[in-house]
């Protein structure tokens, strides 16, 4: 996992007018904590931030002045659903050796029984080193039929990540797909059967 | 088309239309989803029409979700009526849909004809929308 250095500046004021001249500027809000320490509210520059969040669970090497620098994962990302710009972040705190708890890509390799559909959840739970989390998790569906599941205990991780998820949690389910037929006499017939007032 | 089965008032006030879809602006389920970009009210009648427009247009092979319901009954009075003498009947079910709310969701494997299934869907529907693609591993 690659670091990113982005310089910060301290952030004196608050509140949603402070944030959005911020936002003005081309900046982001964002707050560090973690590790018992206090809350940190700083400024980041939005252009270096949003290019470095493009990757997720991408280590942040904060310059906070003076000197001192603060190595951060980011935990939420507050993202505008309509201008998808980053709102604000939350960054935590971690030390290079720790193992942290992350949220991995999930990515299926190949391809399942000809004419079906693969449900795939986004992330997977993961508890790795800070310094070597997985970019994705690669799953392989090749030749699954119709009706397979493949649970998180099922996943091959790679070598020092450990499954911090539920073993019984479903990553990959392979479906047969929805047939015209199938649904629109079903739902015509559901709409004449219920009366529309109580 | 959807209707709610049971509702403990007949009439309501109209939904407020301000501000911005403050969940389900994501596509969580399928792989391609519509997201309105404006507030409207969304009848029972245009879900039903963009649903049977993907679903034609698809054919077989894929799977489709509606993420909204249309809980919320608009009342009318009839036409050359009087003011006044209570509220007008329920006429129409719709959703009160806020920009950057995921209506539908799309689950198929070819983009183009994913993309083209969705296009006539948006065309059913009262309110400027795009087509989203879900974002794996989205913080």
């Amino acid at each position: 996992m690659s670091e990113v250095r982005i310089d910060a500046q301290p952030r004196d004021e608050f509140g949603k007018g402070a944030a959005r001249r911020i936002r003005r500027d081309g900046n982001i809000p964002a707050v560090i904590y973690g590790h018992g320490t206090d809350p940190i509210h700083i400024t980041l520059p939005g252009r270096d931030l949003t290019r470095a969040l493009k990757q997720q669970n991408v280590l942040i090497q904060l310059q906070l002045g003076e000197g001192k620098t603060q190595l951060t994962l980011p935990k939420s990302i507050q993202r505008d659903p309509l201008r998808q710009i980053i709102e604000h972040v939350d960054l935590v705190v971690i030390n290079a050796n720790e193992k942290v708890i992350v949220e991995v890509p999930v990515i299926t390799v190949g391809s399942a029984e000809p004419g079906s559909l693969v449900e795939h959840a986004d992330n997977l739970t993961v508890l790795a080193l800070a310094t070597n989390i997985p970019t994705s998790i690669e799953v392989d569906i090749a030749g699954l039929p119709i009706g397979s599941t493949i649970h998180a205990s099922d996943v091959k991780l790679p070598e020092g990540v450990e499954l911090a998820a539920d073993g019984d949690v479903s990553v990959v389910h392979i479906v047969a797909p929805q047939t015209e037929e199938a649904a629109t006499p079903a739902a015509d017939a559901a709409a004449e059967a219920a009366p529309a007032e109580a | 088309m959807l209707i709610p089965r049971k509702v403990k008032y007949r009439k309501q006030h109209r939904p407020d239309r301000h501000g911005a879809a403050s969940g389900g602006t994501r596509v969580v389920f399928g792989e391609w989803g519509i997201q309105a970009l404006e507030p409207a009210y969304v009848t029972n009648r245009q879900i039903e029409a963009a649903r049977i427009a993907i679903t034609r247009h698809i054919r077989r092979g894929g799977k489709v979700w509606i993420t909204i319901y249309p809980d919320r009954p608009l009342t009318k009075k009839p036409a050359e009526t009087r003011m006044g003498s209570g509220k007008g009947s329920p006429e129409w079910w719709v959703a009160n849909v806020k920009p950057g709310r995921v209506m539908f969701e799309l689950s198929f494997p070819n983009e183009k004809v994913a993309k083209e299934a969705l296009t006539r869907a948006v065309h059913k529907l009262p309110m400027k929308c795009r087509i989203i693609r879900r974002e794996a591993g989205e913080a």
